[in-house]
């Protein structure tokens, strides 16, 4: 089963790379690809590892004593832990220039987003809270339709991560973008998280946290006066 | 730099020291043996839906999933029934896994030649049965579970 998880991650990684060589030389920096490819990469890679350490240690699990837990990825992923450490890896990465390799990499971060979710049709997880709507799915064997909640996520990220492309070509100020971008992406959370099924509390306190914070720079990004970049495109 | 990385090696460190959910070991009782006999007379008899988790304590992958069995059992175990089945372990390994993840909880058996998820038509560690009440099968999840399948099918459980 860990193979289904793996498709899902290459479906996010195939389309997040997708989106950087479709935007080098239109809306992002030709040069800057490379530098936004491996940063994000390295987001990933140490947000999927903080998550997963902090889900093990919340489990009671040392991964000290167990080190060969870290890879049962599929076990549980911590999503505050790893949405935080994957946003201050980026942030430390690209520490030189932050606001507008932020903004270049934003919609590719989104469409990744919304290829991961897409990618719940590998791992036959896309399925919520029941539902009368015509296009309400039933699980093989169910008589029970339901929300296909992530197939919602994935589509609401595509739009999102669409729009921030667009935003771009108005050449809004840096960081605007990465905002805009966080905030839609929060609310896309926001919005299908009580479609969602899981086990214990809900995390919508959280992405209430991201959206507030992602206006708030936003707000912060539109009064300051026009800054120029070391990747102009 | 270095002392910010040091600080958080050490604030790792400490909550890894930090216990966990892990109850002792004295408090578990040796498991009850049983068969596949036991097993589909205990599903026929049972009113409730049952979650039936198949493991061992050798098995990395179980060491992942227990967490979420827990959780499971603490939300919903009002609902439905959890059982574990303990396949081709020893009784001090079984126990230790138990207190470790703190599924005592609910009951667990011991099913040392692994013929309860054969009968079951079921095969490898992990396992996860969803059965209705009265023992018709539902569901049957191979490997690990994670915690979006796991409250699906145990909602798919509730809605029948």
């Amino acid at each position: 089963m860990e193979f289904t998880l793996l498709g899902s991650v290459a479906i996010a990684v195939v389309i997040m790379y997708g989106v950087l060589l479709f935007e080098g030389g239109r809306t992002n920096a030709a040069d800057c690809t490379k530098d936004v490819w491996d940063a994000l990469i390295a987001a990933v890679v140490v947000g999927v590892v903080i998550g997963r350490l902090t889900a093990m240690i919340s489990a009671g699990t040392s991964p000290l004593s167990h080190p060969g837990d870290i890879l049962i990825v599929r076990a549980g992923v911590d999503t505050i832990a790893a949405s935080v450490a994957a946003v201050a890896t980026y942030s430390f990465v690209t520490r030189n220039d932050p606001w507008w390799l932020a903004d270049a990499a934003a919609p590719a971060a989104i469409a990744g987003l919304a290829g991961w979710h897409g990618g719940c049709i590998v791992r036959d997880a896309c399925l919520g809270t029941p539902s009368d709507l015509p296009w309400a799915v039933a699980q093989t064997g169910s008589l029970v339709s339901r929300h296909p909640v992530e197939i919602y996520t994935a589509l609401l990220l595509l739009v999102t991560a669409g729009l921030t492309i667009w935003w771009k070509l108005h050449r809004p100020r840096p960081g605007v973008v990465a905002a805009l971008g966080v905030a839609s992406v929060a609310t896309a959370r926001l919005v299908t998280e009580p479609l969602r099924l899981g086990l214990g509390g809900d995390l919508l306190w959280w992405y209430t946290i991201a959206l507030v914070t992602a206006l708030a720079v936003l707000a912060l990004r539109l009064r300051r006066n026009t800054e120029k970049s070391r990747h102009p495109i | 730099m270095k002392k910010l990385v040091g600080a958080f090696m050490f604030a790792t460190l400490v909550l890894v020291a930090c216990g966990g959910r892990s109850v002792s070991i004295a408090d578990i009782e040796p498991l009850e043996p049983t068969n596949p006999d036991a097993i589909q007379a205990l599903l026929a008899d049972s009113e409730q839906p049952v979650v039936l988790n198949v493991w061992a304590s050798w098995c990395g992958p179980c060491r992942s999933e227990a967490p979420l069995l827990r959780a499971a059992n603490e939300e919903f175990g009002q609902q439905v029934r959890f059982i574990g089945v303990d396949v081709r372990d020893s009784q001090d390994g079984a126990r230790t896994f138990i207190a470790e993840f703190g599924l005592n909880g609910f009951r667990h058996f011991f099913d040392r030649d692994g013929a309860v998820p054969a009968a079951l038509r079921g095969f490898g560690v992990p396992l996860t049965f969803f059965f209705a009440p009265g023992g018709e099968l539902v569901h049957l999840h191979n490997g690990v579970i994670d915690e979006r399948t796991l409250a699906l099918q145990i909602d798919e459980l509730l809605q029948r």
